[in-house]
């Protein structure tokens, strides 16, 4: 029973970094209408400005969060306003840019580092809290309780808020919105700003935990796209819920079946989800066909 | 008149000096005895790539004060690949731009694979110093030769550590070890995996499981937790840097401590050390290339090649991989020089002659090529961290007064 226990209290804490990585790419998925490709890189980055804010003034990750976060929002803005606007009118071409953009981030930071791994330390990484017999990681739980924070300020954000509420607009019908006097443009690029930010902040509460390289974002994206896509398109809360399945899911067939077999056990189950509830467990039926639609 | 003359001498002038020139070219190029280093200077495994070639340059240095390969002096020329359409790509530029007399490579050995076949065009020789995939020699194409040790050298080597040094260790007969072996699931971990499980088993030891993983997977407590519970006195895994960082730091978040803990062929850089610290790593046993560090009576001349790496590059070998990738283009040198000519099956040819013991070499090797040409006296050492440092503890020979630390129940 106790190992039973330990298995759900890993995959909880799997799910939260499935979520943490999931919750700004969906949002971005979800309101622009954009597969972003990159966002495993700006996870990857955000892991590299821990690393650059400790080796230049000694900074702990959790402190670096501070520049890292408003330093990435500022980077997704520039994104969607240089790179990916000009091209708004070929959705087709906006998802090769950011496949585009995937490649240059990689290989930037290869250059930069000759490929060689790096670990951000922090006391808090050797600290395991242990409930009879059950071991939790702290640096793991920070990131659980960091995805939960997150998802209920997205939450109340975009229900509260007159920029949350635009999002939310120009998620229903650009058009619209923009006949209501919403500046879609500002909104695109606050959004994937936000998006940018929230890997940005996963980036960093994960660089505790694995020792980085250029390439590492491709280790969380597919399972992200798997989570939002399940979770459904642009639900927060699906995203939230979804990193949360596929986290048990992993972690459970990984321990009973084969570590070998587990991301063919969770792919199964997405598959089936997406048979019964093509548009995601709380996404809107439909949703994933918005982008298809003209919509200037 | 006259300015037709002139015109003529000037144009036959013109004529003589760049025929000269040409000749001159052309001895030059004759002159040097150049090889190509077909290994990736980019990408991930960049620093890699870097580290071997600059044995080479070292190797080169030395042969260049004796004189060089064949009477001319040793060039290296660079072949970037990081792939193998990268490997095709660099040996036809460097056959057919460079004119390169040998290829040696390679730390990758998927890029091994495909170069040495893409030379075969050029019916050049491919001399492998550090790729360790064992169907490189079984292939048995007849301008390749491998010098260095191959994935069976690293999983007997860990083999005898277990039932050698660990059992002495562990206070236990060899049939009375429990053994897990972990590994990364593409065919570099799982036929050194396969091939740990069949010597340990002949040895009389009990393999209480196997478990493959992932090198990208963002968790591994599943592997941990499935180890642990199979109790092992040793664990031994083979896997990349990442995946054997997360798998030890796993291990020590879940508290799993067998008796002794066994990395094949990662896990003795920087990396591991900056990802773990020296307390977590204190005791973990690395299967590994040959360090500077093993004993003159070992390895002679090492102690020398670690001065002659500092000198040149003004710092110590970031992995230990130079060091096999020196030796093996001394030994290279040495069969061209017995062969007479670079022409690769002479090469091969005089290679399969020779009868070096072991410690013969800076890394401890001897000079004994199979039928494939594969040389069958490189053994890998195996290093531990102590207080954040990683020492020679076996063989013994290699050792000196190295002594294992932290090995037993916890």
């Amino acid at each position: 029973m106790s190992t039973f226990l330990n298995i759900l209290v890993v995959g909880l804490l799997l799910g939260g970094i499935y979520g943490l990585v999931s919750i700004g790419l969906n949002l971005i998925f979800g309101v622009i209408r954009i597969v972003n490709f990159a966002q495993g890189e700006l996870v990857m980055l955000g892991m590299y400005g821990a690393y650059f804010s400790y080796w230049l003034v000694g900074m702990d990750p959790y402190v670096s969060i501070l520049v890292v976060v408003p330093a990435l929002f500022v980077f997704g803005v520039l994104i969607q306003r240089f790179i990916l606007q000009p091209l708004q009118n070929e959705s087709m071409m906006q998802i090769f840019a950011t496949f585009g953009l995937l490649l240059l981030l990689q290989n930037v930071i290869l250059a930069i580092t000759r490929g060689t791994g790096y670990t951000v330390p922090t006391d808090l990484s050797t600290v395991v809290i242990d409930i009879a017999g059950l071991k939790i990681s702290l640096v793991r739980l920070i990131a659980l309780f960091a995805v939960t924070a997150v998802a209920v300020g997205m939450s109340w954000f975009l229900k509260n808020t007159l920029p949350g509420k635009a999002i939310r607009a120009v998620t229903q019908d650009r058009r619209a919105a923009r006949l209501m006097g919403i500046n879609v443009e500002l909104t695109f690029m606050l959004t994937f700003g936000m998006g940018a930010a929230l890997a940005g902040l996963a980036g960093t509460l994960l660089a505790p935990i694995y020792t980085m390289s250029p390439q590492i974002g491709g280790n969380f994206i597919l399972a992200a796209f798997a989570v939002v896509v399940l979770g459904g398109l642009g639900s927060v809360w699906g995203a939230f819920i979804g990193g949360f399945i596929i986290g048990l899911i992993e972690a459970l067939a990984g321990y009973y079946l084969d570590p070998a077999l587990k991301h063919a056990v969770w792919f199964l189950v997405f598959i089936a989800v997406l048979i019964v509830r093509p548009g995601g467990l709380f996404g809107i039926a439909g949703a994933e066909e918005v982008g298809l639609r003209e919509q200037h | 008149m006259i300015g037709t003359v002139t015109r003529r001498l000037v144009l036959g002038m013109s004529a003589a000096v760049a025929l000269s020139l040409a000749a001159d070219t052309q001895v030059q190029a004759q002159e040097t005895f150049k090889i190509g280093a077909i290994n990736p200077y980019s990408g991930p495994m960049a620093l890699y790539g870097d580290e071997v070639t600059r044995g080479y340059e070292l190797a080169a240095e030395a042969l260049n004060a004796k004189g060089g390969i064949l009477g001319r002096k040793v060039e290296i020329v660079r072949g970037n690949a990081a792939s193998p359409q990268e490997g095709i790509a660099a040996v036809e530029q460097l056959a057919g731009r460079d004119n390169v007399d040998v290829f040696i490579g390679t730390y990758l050995s998927a890029v091994s694979a495909a170069a040495s076949e893409a030379a075969m065009n050029y019916q050049k020789l491919y001399w492998d110093t550090n790729a360790l995939a064992a169907n490189l020699t079984e292939r048995g194409l007849p301008n390749f030769a491998r010098s260095g040790p191959y994935a069976v050298s690293f999983a007997d080597q860990s083999v005898e550590l277990v039932t050698g040094l660990l059992a002495e260790a562990l206070g236990k007969e060899p049939k009375d070890l429990k053994v897990w072996i972990e590994h990364e699931e593409s065919i570099y971990g799982t036929s050194i995996a396969d091939r740990q499980k069949e010597q340990l088993e002949k040895a009389g030891v009990q393999v209480v499981g196997m478990g493959a993983h992932s090198a990208k997977a963002i968790d591994l407590t599943d592997s941990i937790l499935r180890a642990r519970d199979a109790q092992p006195d040793i664990w031994i895994n083979t896997g990349y840097v990442p995946d054997g960082n997360l798998l030890l730091r796993t291990a020590r978040d879940q508290g799993f401590k067998p008796g002794a803990m066994v990395l094949v062929g990662t896990g003795d850089t920087r990396e591991t050390l900056e990802a773990l610290g020296a307390e977590s790593l204190e005791g973990i046993l690395i299967v590994s290339y040959p360090r500077p560090d093993v004993t003159e009576q070992y390895g002679p001349g090492s102690q020398a090649y670690l001065e002659a790496y500092r000198a040149k590059y003004g710092q110590d070998p970031l992995a230990p991989q130079s060091m096999t990738a020196f030796v093996g283009l001394k030994i290279m040198a040495e069969a061209i020089e017995a062969a007479g000519s670079a022409e690769p099956e002479a090469v091969i040819e005089a290679a399969k002659k020779m009868d070096k013991p072991l410690n013969t070499y800076e890394t401890g090797y001897g000079a004994k090529f199979d039928d494939h040409a594969q040389n069958v006296r490189t053994p890998p050492t195996v290093v531990q961290w102590q207080n954040g440092k990683v020492v020679t503890v076996f063989p013994v020979a290699a050792a000196g007064g190295n002594k294992l630390v932290a090995v037993g129940k916890q």
